[in-house]
């Protein structure tokens, strides 16, 4: 929640173009736009049609809220989930996403922090 | 059809069966469907009109309509379908792991219970829901079509399994969800997929021993359509004419077809005089049309294939290059009557996702009527009637909005005016009775590369109520098919997603989202409604025993609708909670497989 502040607060002032959080994976500048990294997060993100089954604002449908449960996992355990899916209850695995797990992480935990205000995210300049 | 020509159907069946050794099948089946008293096919008949002559319950006592008993499947998710009824004995399936239950309609106890092995992992594959569109019956054997694509022949009597088929790979994304249908000495399936990138085909396996008789794509070269290119017809310039050679082919860019999509997951009608099935096919893959240039046919189509050798006889293509996710694969009903220049003909019509309702000569193909049946529908002025295509409006085309770019306001949304919920037809009145969607969307199209058995998808959807109208996202309408008018229409809080029940006591039945079991007079005036355990998605069904009629209804919400509410966020900075029309549906209801039997006391 602090961090959420934080990223609200420098986002309001609007000064700096583009910042980076401490200890978040993501930046998001004044305008709302993102790192290349977090775009291509997004990028990924709808890809793999994870809308379908966690909402197209990671809300939660069939599948659990990524606002939620992003707060929870750490980044071993998200990547573990996404690699290796839940079969039984649904997830399926995405062993093909390896190397993009990095920019997947940074964009559901921009999102998770509501430092990401839209599903969808601009990349700055 | 018309009760004349079941009749006749029948005598036809009759006299099938006294030759030994020929389409036992079609008589066996066509005498169980002559009967009201039983429910034998996923539509009650071959014709797909879901209409039926009982008439204890009518229009004066339906509002005294008392739940008989019910029964809990035991799984959660969305329970599409309805029950079978032969004789004593109702066949009831569930949503995943597809458990199939015979239950006694005199003590109500479970005569046998089936329930197959899957492997999870098809879960996913069946993003988003895991629903089962019910069982087919025929020469004493229950047919059903596991979510793996397996096709089970089981012992009506004992449950006990004859023979099973594999009929895709959901390795590659091919899964099943829709209800076998028996048609002949065949069971005839299809395919789920169309979001993998998976071809659809239409396939017939034996009743006698699950061999594969013929299986027809939707698309490719002519002999894996079973197209001849000079007999198989499609409406050209205003007439019928060949469709010529390669006329899927010619319109896919290079090996694109090999993915193309176009899968068959509804329900399937057929003619036993004409010998002909009939049916409509999904959208092309992917959902974003930059990336696929040209008709892209045979997807979004209405087929008509010989029920011996699968070759089509017409096809017609209600949607060349889908840009919206308008999939074609709702029912064909079948009727007979008065076209609207009072030309009597054997027809059938199908209400499109699109937001159009067709009418076609079923003996030649020939397009009659293509009207909207929601006067919200906007990506199309009108369907030309001399080609046959719909006029696209430019700022509703994704394609020429190009990737990346969000075209707003389209009506209807991609679960279409109407999707899989299927219509009722009543020949007294000669009206359908349409159970529809009001909901728009917004659509981004992205390009999206092929992996097998990953998401082929590639556009991201917003869909909410229909604009500046009743702010409910259905409504239960009237449809005269000759004209292509709406006759009424009755406004729905939710999407109505559940099959439609005609019957000759002068009411029609369906259900809601919210869970509601309703009839409703000729006029569209509600008599009656109950709520059931759950959101309803399931079709109404109905039968006769020991002198007493029954209604039935499978509630469970969940499919499209069910979860796909949940992307009624209007403006994606509504924000990050759970808003609009499904947030709505929990104020209603919960997850839950039940059947819900109704009598007068």
């Amino acid at each position: 929640m602090k961090k959420m502040l934080a990223v609200a607060a420098i986002a309001f002032l609007g000064t700096a173009p583009l910042v980076a959080v401490a200890d978040a994976p993501y930046t998001v500048n004044a305008e709302g736009k993102v790192d290349k990294a977090t775009r291509q997060g997004f990028e990924t993100w709808r890809s793999a049609a994870c809308e379908r089954c966690h909402g197209p604002n990671q809300e939660g449908m069939v599948g659990p809220s990524l606002i939620e449960s992003l707060k929870v996992l750490t980044k071993d355990q998200f990547k573990t989930t996404v690699l290796t899916g839940r079969p039984e209850k649904g997830m399926p695995n995405h062993p093909q996403l390896e190397p993009k797990m990095d920019a997947l992480y940074a964009y559901l935990k921009c999102r998770s922090d509501g430092a990401c205000k839209t599903a969808k995210v601009t990349a700055a300049e | 059809m018309s009760r004349k020509s079941m009749l006749k159907q029948g005598a036809i069946a009759m006299a099938v069966a006294a030759v030994p050794g020929l389409a036992l099948a079609n008589a066996d089946l066509g005498k169980l469907m002559k009967d009201p008293k039983n429910w034998a096919a996923p539509a009650g008949d071959f014709s797909n009109q879901r209409y039926s002559e009982l008439k204890q319950i009518n229009k004066n006592n339906v509002k005294d309509l008392k739940v008989a008993w019910t029964f809990s499947t035991g799984v959660l998710r969305g329970h599409e379908g309805g029950p079978l009824v032969i004789g004593d004995t109702l066949y009831i399936h569930s949503a995943f792991p597809n458990k199939v239950f015979a239950i006694d309609l005199e003590t109500q106890k479970i005569k046998w219970k089936y329930e197959p092995k899957q492997d999870p992992s098809v879960i996913p594959v069946m993003c988003c829901d895991t629903v089962n569109r019910g069982l087919a019956y025929g020469e004493g054997k229950i047919f059903l079509q596991q979510a793996d694509t397996t096709l089970v022949a089981l012992d009506a009597k004992t449950g006990k399994k004859i023979w099973d088929v594999k009929n895709g790979d959901p390795k590659v994304g091919a899964t099943n969800t829709n209800a076998p249908h028996v048609f002949d000495k065949y069971v005839v399936t299809g395919i789920s997929g169309g979001e993998f990138g998976v071809r659809g085909y239409i396939a017939a396996y034996n009743i006698a021993d699950g061999k594969l008789a013929w299986k027809g794509y939707s698309m490719g070269p002519d002999s894996d359509m079973i197209m001849d290119p000079e007999k198989s017809m499609t409406w050209t310039d205003g007439k019928m004419a060949p469709v010529g050679k390669d006329s899927s082919l010619k319109t896919w860019q290079g090996d694109q077809w090999k993915i193309g999509g176009g899968t068959t997951w509804g329900w399937y009608s057929y003619d036993p005089e004409l010998r002909q099935m009939f049916y409509g096919n999904a959208n092309p893959s992917t959902w974003n049309p930059v990336q696929r240039p040209g008709d892209n046919k045979w997807s979004m189509s209405l087929w008509s294939r010989d029920i011996d050798t699968g070759k089509v006889k017409w096809v017609y293509q209600m949607t060349p290059h889908d840009e919206w996710d308008y999939d074609g694969i709702n029912e064909v009903p079948l009727w007979e009557g008065k076209d609207k220049t009072g030309k009597q003909r054997k027809m059938l019509s199908h209400f499109d996702r699109n937001g159009f309702a067709y009418t076609l000569d079923r003996v030649t193909g020939e397009l009659l009527v293509a009207e909207k049946y929601d006067p919200a529908v906007n990506w199309a002025t009108h369907v030309d009637m001399k080609t046959g295509r719909p006029q696209v409006v430019a700022k509703y085309s994704t394609h020429q909005n190009g990737s990346d770019v969000n075209s707003k306001g389209i009506c209807p949304a991609a679960l279409g005016t109407k999707d899989q919920q299927p219509v009722t037809f009543n020949p007294k009145t000669g009206l359908f009775y349409v159970p529809t969607n009001h909901v728009c969307m917004d659509y981004e199209p992205f390009k999206v590369e092929y992996t097998a058995g990953q998401p082929y998808v590639g556009a991201t959807l917003s869909m909410y109520p229909a604009p500046n109208s009743h702010g409910g996202m259905g409504n239960f309408i009237a449809w005269d098919p000759a004209k292509g008018k709406i006759v009424w229409s009755k406004p729905e809080k939710f999407s109505v997603w559940s099959g439609a029940l005609a019957t000759a006591g002068d009411i029609v039945f369906y259900g809601t989202l919210e869970g509601y079991l309703k009839a409703v007079d000729l006029n569209g005036k509600e008599l009656y409604k109950f709520k059931t355990p759950s959101g309803i998605i399931g079709n109404v069904n109905t039968w006769e025993f020991k002198g007493k009629q029954y209604v039935g209804v499978l509630s469970g919400i969940g499919g499209w609708a069910g979860i796909g509410m949940a992307a009624g966020l209007e403006k994606d900075t509504d924000g990050l909670g759970a808003v609009g029309g499904y947030k709505e549906l929990r104020n209603y209801t919960e997850l839950g497989g039940v059947l819900t039997v109704f009598s007068l006391p």
